[in-house]
């Protein structure tokens, strides 16, 4: 399982988002460059309709490649109580013909997507990874070189963390806090639930660019 | 990782394969010193697709197969002959192929047995069992050489090996003999240098020849 919130920040405020993570986890920013490719299965195959994303992580010297399947989110009144989304997460690493092998199963490709940006990955009463990364989408098939982003000007901010069934209130508790840290910055919410850019953005990256992040916001 | 050739036994005609046949070949191994080092297992599944119109199965493959090995006890290996496909994946794959729900394990055979050192060889020899059940369907032997990598460089030498291991099982006029398939690696985008993933596509071969051999003692039985 994982636990995980949304939000989206303008990309002039990003290098302003950098420092304060950079601020408040104490370790350093990982480059990030991920081809996402998103199969569902065929229409005859399955009980029910089945959806994998392989993912490819173009910033090894050797690309490597893993299968993430995410699952049905938390549901019921205690769900709905939470500030984060729980949901089944699982990831396998794999070889790369991993696409042949899925391709043969009878999954055909759905979309693909190319996330560039940088993330934080740190531990703060959870291990907590932080990305941020703008969306892009290819012209051409597996033209990874060739992408454009989906909204230009618009980088989206993801805050996850694993949990499981005895441990995700804390787990939740602890991306929350983690979460109020950016608030200024940014507004993050469960997937899905879109609440825009903050209007305190602007005045609060200013803050954090002139003196490197040493203001306590 | 070390070299390693899989081989299956091969009955003769009209015959079958017996445990009396896998303690003779395990006395064999005895009497050339080796030395039992433990017991081995590795266990192949078969998974059909789980389809929702049960008439349409031609667009799907009938020979995909999953493996487990001891050598790699955090990996998982998907082997689609007809595809020339190996691919290697931590065994999390499992619990998403569970989560997908398109294909089912049909049935699952173990390989199971005991190890032996001999010199700078490691044998492994073993019986072809379904899961659930004790029924023999076949005797494998694992021929791994410890001090090199490379499939061509050790050829001369496997073959060697296996003289002498034929000869010492000859001796006891057994209803068959031990056969080395090497399937064509670079096939599958297999290199020279060796790895688990070698191994998944020798067992898938070797699955095979034991399929094969079924069929034809029913044919000649029919």
């Amino acid at each position: 399982m994982e636990c995980v919130v949304q939000g989206i920040i303008e990309t002039q405020h990003v290098e302003a988002l950098e420092i304060l993570l950079q601020g408040l986890c104490g370790v350093g920013r990982e480059r990030l460059r991920i081809h996402e490719i998103c199969l569902k299965s065929g229409p005859n195959l399955g009980s029910v309709a089945s959806e994998v994303r392989l993912l490819c992580d173009l910033e090894q010297p050797e690309p490597t490649w893993t299968v993430k399947h995410i699952g049905g989110a938390m549901r019921g009144s205690g769900a709905e109580q939470i500030s984060a989304l729980v949901r089944t997460m699982v990831e396998s690493k794999v070889s790369k013909n991993v696409l042949r092998l899925f391709y043969a199963l009878g999954y055909k490709l759905d979309h693909e997507l190319l996330r560039v940006g940088f993330a934080f990955h740190f531990y703060r009463g959870a291990q907590i990874s932080v990305t941020v990364s703008s969306i892009n989408k290819m012209l051409k098939l597996h033209a990874t070189d060739e992408a454009v982003p989906v909204t230009p000007g618009i980088q989206l901010v993801e805050v996850t963390a694993p949990a499981s069934s005895d441990n995700y209130t804390e787990v939740v508790a602890a991306v929350s806090s983690f979460c109020e840290y950016l608030a200024p910055l940014l507004h993050l919410s469960k997937p899905g639930i879109s609440t825009g850019v903050v209007p305190t953005a602007a005045a609060a990256a200013a803050s954090l660019m002139s003196d490197g992040g040493g203001t306590t916001l | 990782m070390p070299i390693k050739w899989v081989l299956h036994w091969q009955p003769n005609a009209g015959t079958t394969v017996n445990s009396q046949i896998l303690n003779e070949v395990s006395q064999c191994v005895e009497n050339m010193n080796g030395i039992k080092e433990g017991r081995w297992k590795a266990t192949l599944t078969f998974y059909r697709p789980n389809l929702r119109d049960q008439s349409i199965q031609t667009e799907f493959p009938r020979d995909f197969l999953g493996m487990s090995l001891q050598e790699q006890p955090n990996k998982y290996y998907f082997i689609m002959r007809g595809h020339r496909l190996v691919v290697e994946a931590e065994s999390s794959i499992l619990t998403i192929m569970e989560k997908l729900q398109s294909y089912k394990s049909r049935v699952a055979l173990n390989f199971e047995g005991v190890q032996y050192q001999l010199g700078d060889f490691q044998l492994r020899l073993g019986k072809v069992v379904p899961t659930h059940s004790e029924n023999l369907r076949g005797i494998v032997m694992e021929v791994e050489y410890l001090p090199i990598s490379s499939i061509e460089k050790s050829r001369q030498l496997m073959e060697e090996f296996l003289d002498i291991w034929q000869e010492a099982v000859s001796k006891r006029s057994l209803p068959g003999h031990f056969m080395h398939i090497e399937p064509n690696f670079s096939d599958f985008g297999l290199s020279d240098h060796y790895t688990s993933q070698h191994t998944a596509v020798q067992y898938a071969t070797v699955l095979g020849q034991l399929i094969a051999t079924v069929q034809s003692a029913q044919a000649v039985r029919n």
